[in-house]
């Protein structure tokens, strides 16, 4: 697969590179090199050090130490924009597009090239004009929120290229893209090298890096590992790389036939923008169960699992827990009934990053009579809860008095993770419980989700990660645009098939 | 006949809100430039002041004789004041809402203790009403609706029309509202969210000063403590108003304009309802002003919680937003 | 990295140290750069003053000694602080939830307003005259909020413009009651209300201060308990951390933050009516607040969310308060209580940021790290006896991803 260029010279080097935060190291005298003409993978463990280290190349950060040399000369740049000028381009996995504006609008934005009178028409010519050179088409007049996210990331690699970018940088690329979109990104990339550009490409999907990269690098806990040609090596053989141990939770799957915990009926539901999310959605997940979600995220994820819990109204259909139905049931009477919420924003939704850790620990139950009698809330009792809650689920803080906010993200999702489960009696809700997440804190919060499971617990497990869904479930469905297109038992379930179902093709499409 | 008294009574009403309310038009344009960007400075009202303050200190005592210098003198002076603003709030980061109500106070208080000498003292170095060929007829409302100062034209054409083709029409005006929505993006393709900021903050803080300077040179030709009197909340209220948009300030400025002189010629006229004497129908218009802004800022809010949503009269995303590249 | 951080790197670079943004930000430091800058800042505008010939820093030693050297002075403390200390508080409670409620000065005057309509209306029983006073009063400051609350929870609409818009409606329809429809017609030459007959009953062994003072530290006092003890503190405080967390809790965001704000407003037009008790005061007149509003706002600015700080707070700027009017005979103006007003609050703002940083010595990060980590549990002996486990790393990609700009 590879594509082992002639060209050994290099495009960027970078020397002894350091860089912490809040006095850790996120970054330990790192190397890296990069060649003409090839896509070099950087690889590994969320917190290793990737984004950081192409940060740093790309303007973002300056680093506490160490050189950056591009095309052979050494370079010291002091913002994004000096980058760009040396040639050296970054996508971030989040991007910087204004959403107000037009896409035309975007890609010409902060450009010296731009005229500086200019009409709206004359803009969408060029971005036309632009798009023919390299291929890559978007609707030039439509505005950013209207588009989706693969045809943002195209704008992106637009804008950059634009600009005479010979260095380009992505950042996790793939992770909100089908996998027929990640397929288009391979090739452009592929193409882009091909023409005599560098690539660097983030990820930590290892089958990503087999496909489409010429040489990798991989970074553990701020050291590079490793940089070796893509030629010969083994999937094995990196994962041993990146993460330094193997533990692999097996999950044992089992058929239930109990009574429905969760049973939703021609459920339908808007998203923020009050347009339609959720149509017509029939699901049934049964005690002792984890019914798996697969998806690419913004397809309805969201909203089918606030609709559960009462945070967004249906406009159709029913939704029962235990045969109750909660239509008109307040979020806290949907919690009392036993329904827990692993919320796919922990940060943003989740927890409350200024105030305590004690605080955070009875977020979803602070009114039962465990910790309030009356108006009042019992100081002492939250406390103990609170240092139970961290000692269990392993929360490595200084402090129960310490704020949420400090707290590392896999810390943060242990905690959330650990009271959903005790407030879920009869259902738990977890929508994507492990993203972001280094391998151990994935693994503990997988845990805790089977754990509950076992115990009886219904469980919805939402997830973008296929793999995830495949290793956890004991039933999965596949979601696009709002609705169920199948559900299969996991002894069933075949990779390819589910793929396809993702991507939009139907049931009968898929299995021909 | 009845039609024409109406007509006439219109013409004069606004005729007379247009000088009121220029100060609020300029105050509105200035406050909007740092929105545009994203730097929400609540210390119009100090601005004003301190902009009237320094035109009165060089027309009484530095002996200036053209107006416009003593506006520019005034411009200045408030630059500076939303340099130091700009500076805490851009560079340092610290909370636009707390140095703006610093600005608004310590502007007030500043400007009150350098007029303190000043009270009352006539000002003569005054603009001059552009009066094509003697044709104003002080008697006449359509005059009245059209002839004025030049500052006056400039608060209500010049300015919106220029900014209207910068912000819409221009590559800059692109990128300033990049900052203004989204500083990140912004970053990423090299413009200087800092530098812009910075640069706009202080551009607007002088336009609010001229406004200040345009009260003393024109409009009440002395000073007196207090000059403001609200204009400065006022002109913030009628950016949100405008949605962020340079033509709709017109109507805002003009909105309020037209309550106070509503007032004073109710004042002036010995108006009286059946109800209500004239001095109390004055007290109740005097409130007036202020109630009209605070119902017409509720407006557009409104429309948007009543379904009617219109995406352009949203205020720009990063507003009081400090930025910063680190950030974590 | 902004010009001016540059600025201070290149500053700093030629020394061991360099500046360092904190993780946390621990609520006592950040309490104490609140008020390094409101001194700081002080010390900045008496040099300034020094600069144009007048000693302020000699003329305000001598007027704290002249305001705690004497019953007389600090009973004018006092009597500023009531006022002060009610809008401030009403100010602090919405700040908990991150509500800017400028409007106190408003509320504030109609509160006094609806008193003195009762006081010179009703008659009756002073003590049940002065009671019903308090209750109109309290409703008058709360129908005040009433609009910028409903348009805040409801409709989205920033508080700051409609509470400070209405600051300038509650004065003019002060004067109207001045000048108009309360006037005392007897006393020609003073343009104010009608006197109310009643005064609130002095504190044992006061000149003038009444037991309004106590008024301001009880609700200090309660406030301080629901934030500690109560769910409804807890929601609050929720709220404003987070209010997509507070939903997720369950917890009514809109209702509550509208009850909240007329509770704020309730405060300080109960203040109104303290104000209006005292002896002496018992009449309205266009400068019946002396912009207690605004000093009960920096008094919350500068006192951060804790209530207890209020009281220092108040104590502090009511003494500046009475400070001024002993300046005034010195030659400087009562504006010059505004300038400065304006430096302290730049200074607090300043002081906020400041609290952010810290200084690391260069190459020595790891063992910075393991000290601040034992002061900090130092700082925490006092809540807890806990496993104590260094700061995870947290550095990186993982904390890139979070901070979504």
């Amino acid at each position: 697969m590879a594509l082992t260029g002639t060209d050994t010279r290099l495009s960027v080097e970078a020397r002894g590179i350091s860089k912490s935060f809040g006095g850790v190291a996120a970054l330990d005298a790192v190397d890296f090199e990069l060649r003409w003409s090839e896509v070099h993978a950087l690889v590994g463990e969320n917190g290793a050090g990737k984004t950081t280290l192409c940060n740093i190349l790309a303007g973002i950060y300056r680093a506490d130490a160490g050189q950056v040399i591009v095309d052979g000369s050494e370079r010291d740049f002091r913002s994004p924009a000096h980058a760009i000028d040396a040639g050296v381009g970054m996508v971030h996995q989040h991007f910087r597009l204004v959403e107000p504006m037009t896409v035309a609008e975007n890609i010409h934005l902060g450009w010296p090239e731009t005229p500086g009178v200019v009409s709206q028409r004359a803009l969408n010519e060029r971005a036309e004009r632009f798009m023919a050179e390299t291929g890559l088409h978007v609707d030039p007049t439509a505005k950013i929120w209207q588009l989706s996210v693969g045809e943002q990331q195209r704008v992106e690699i637009l804008r950059v290229l634009a600009r005479g970018a010979r260095v380009l940088i992505l950042d996790e690329p793939t992770a909100v893209l089908t996998a027929k979109e990640a397929e288009e990104l391979f090739a452009v990339v592929r193409e882009l090298a091909a023409g005599g550009l560098s690539v660097i490409f983030i990820t930590h999907k290892l089958r990503e890096v087999l496909a489409v990269s010429d040489r990798l690098t991989v970074l553990r806990h701020g050291i590079r590992e490793i940089t070796r040609p893509t030629e010969g090596a083994t999937a094995n053989e990196i994962a041993r790389l990146m993460t330094g141990e193997e533990r692999v939770l097996d999950v044992e799957h089992r058929v239930v036939t109990g009574d429905p915990a969760l049973e939703l009926r021609g459920v339908s539901a808007l998203n923020d923008r009050g347009i339609a999310a959720l149509h017509d959605v029939d699901l049934t997940v049964r005690s002792g169960e984890i019914l798996g979600i697969a998806g690419v995220s913004g397809n309805g994820q969201t909203e089918l699992a606030e609709v559960i819990c009462a945070l967004r109204d249906h406009q159709a259909g029913s939704i029962t827990v235990d045969g109750a139905d909660i239509a008109s049931a307040s979020v806290r009477a949907v919690t009392d009934m036993g329904v827990g919420h692993i919320p796919e924003d922990r940060i943003g939704m989740g927890m409350v990053a200024s105030a305590p850790v004690k605080d955070n620990t009875v977020l979803h139950n602070y009114w039962t009579p465990q910790f309030s009698q009356g108006l009042t809330l019992n100081r002492q009792s939250v406390i103990d809860f609170a240092k139970q809650i961290v000692v269990e689920a392993r929360v490595q803080t200084r402090s129960v008095f310490a704020t949420a906010g400090q707290l590392s993200g896999g810390n943060q999702q242990r905690l959330v993770a650990r009271r959903e489960a005790l407030v879920a009696d009869r259902l738990l809700v977890a929508a994507h419980p492990t993203r972001g997440l280094d391998v151990n804190a994935a693994q503990e919060v997988r845990s805790t989700i089977i754990d509950r499971r076992d115990r009886g617990c219904a469980v919805l497990l939402i997830s973008d990660d296929l793999d995830e869904v495949l290793l956890m479930s004991d039933r999965i469905a596949v979601m696009y645009e709002g609705r169920i297109m199948g559900v299969f038992d996991a002894a069933d379930a075949d990779r390819e098939h589910i793929g396809l179902l993702m991507g939009g093709h139907s049931l009968s499409e898929a299995v021909a | 006949m009845i039609l024409a008294i109406i007509e006439n009574a219109f013409l004069s009403l606004i005729g007379s809100a247009i000088p009121a309310s220029a100060v609020v038009m300029l105050a509105a344009t200035g406050a909007m430039l740092g929105e545009r960007v994203g730097v929400l400075n609540l210390g119009q009202e100090g601005l004003i002041g301190i902009g009237a303050v320094y035109s009165v200190i060089a027309v009484l005592s530095w002996g200036v004789e053209s107006p416009w210098l003593a506006m520019l003198i005034g411009m200045i002076a408030a630059a500076v004041a939303g340099l130091i603003f700009a500076v805490c709030v851009v560079a340092f980061r610290a909370s636009q809402v707390l140095v703006g109500l610093a600005l608004a106070l310590g502007g007030i208080g500043l400007s009150n203790q350098l007029g303190t000498n000043r009270n009352g003292t006539p000002i003569q170095t005054l603009f001059r009403e552009v009066n094509p060929g003697g044709v104003l007829d002080d008697n006449d409302a359509v005059s009245a609706f059209f002839f004025h100062d030049p500052v006056v034209y400039i608060a209500y054409i010049g300015l919106p029309v220029v900014l209207w083709f910068v912000l819409f029409r221009t590559r800059h005006g692109m990128n300033m509202k990049a900052v203004g929505e989204n500083p990140a993006a912004a970053d990423a393709v090299g413009v200087s969210v800092t530098g812009w900021r910075i640069f706009y903050s202080v551009l607007g803080a002088a336009l609010t000063g001229a406004g200040g300077a345009y009260m003393v040179l024109s409009f009440t030709p002395t000073w007196s403590p207090d000059i403001a009197r609200g204009r400065g909340w006022v002109a913030l209220a009628v950016v949100i108003f405008a949605g962020w948009r340079p033509g709709w300030a017109v109507a805002g400025a003009l909105l309020y304009g037209s309550m106070i002189s509503l007032d004073t010629t109710a004042q002036a006229r010995g108006w009286g309802l059946p109800f209500m004497g004239a001095s109390d129908l004055s007290f109740f218009l005097s409130m007036l002003p202020y109630v009209v802004t605070l119902v017409a800022i509720l407006i557009p809010a409104g429309a948007v919680k009543l379904g009617r949503r219109v995406r352009s009269t949203a205020a720009p995303a990063a507003l009081a937003i400090p930025y910063s590249r680190e950030e974590r | 990295m902004t010009p001016l951080g540059s600025i201070a790197s290149a500053v700093l670079s030629v020394t061991p140290w360099r500046l360092e943004r904190r993780l946390e930000v621990d609520a006592k430091r950040a309490a104490l750069t609140r008020i390094g800058g409101a001194v700081g800042a002080m010390v900045v505008v008496g040099i300034l003053l020094l600069l144009t010939g007048r000693n302020a820093f000699w003329i305000f030693w001598e007027a704290l000694d002249a305001i705690f050297g004497r019953q007389r002075g600090i009973e004018g403390v006092a009597l500023r602080a009531i006022p002060i200390l009610m809008t401030a508080l009403g100010v602090a409670l919405s700040l908990r939830m991150k509500v800017w409620n400028i409007g106190s000065d408003g509320q504030f005057l109609m509160g006094a307003l609806a008193a003195v309509g009762v006081g010179i209306h009703l008659d009756g029983p002073g003590w049940l005259v002065l009671i019903l006073m308090a209750v109109a009063a309290t409703l008058a400051g709360a129908a005040w909020m009433l609009v910028p609350a409903l348009a805040r929870a409801y409709w989205d609409v920033n508080e700051i413009i409609t509470t400070l818009l209405l600051n300038f409606v509650a004065l003019q329809l002060v004067t109207w009651s001045a000048l108009g429809f309360w006037r005392d017609k007897e006393a020609a030459v003073i343009q104010s209300t009608r006197e109310v007959p009643f005064t609130l009953p002095g504190l044992p062994g006061a000149d003038s201060v009444t037991v309004a003072l106590l008024v301001p530290l009880a609700i200090a006092a309660v406030l301080w308990w629901v934030f500690r003890s109560t769910t409804i503190g807890y929601e609050i405080d929720t709220i404003g951390g987070n209010p997509r967390a507070a939903a997720f809790a369950g917890i009514a965001v809109r209702r509550r933050i509208m009850v909240v704000m007329l509770f704020t407003g309730a405060i300080a037009g109960l203040g109104g009516m303290l104000q209006l008790s005292a002896p002496g005061a018992q009449a309205m007149n266009a400068g019946f607040s002396a912009q207690f509003g605004l000093s009960g706002f920096i008094v919350a600015a500068l006192a951060g969310a804790s209530f207890w700080g209020v009281i220092g707070g108040g104590i502090f700027i009511a003494s500046m308060f009475y400070a001024g009017i002993v300046l005034q005979t010195k030659g400087l103006s009562v504006y010059i209580i505004f300038a400065i007003y304006g430096a302290i609050l730049t200074g607090i703002a300043l002081g906020e940021i400041a609290a952010r940083y810290r200084m690391v010595r260069r190459g020595a990060e790891d063992r910075e790290a393991e000290n601040r980590d034992a002061d900090d549990r130092g700082a925490d002996a006092r809540d807890a006896d806990d496993t104590a486990v260094a700061v995870e790393a947290t550095a990186g990609d993982e904390a890139t991803q979070g901070a979504r700009p």
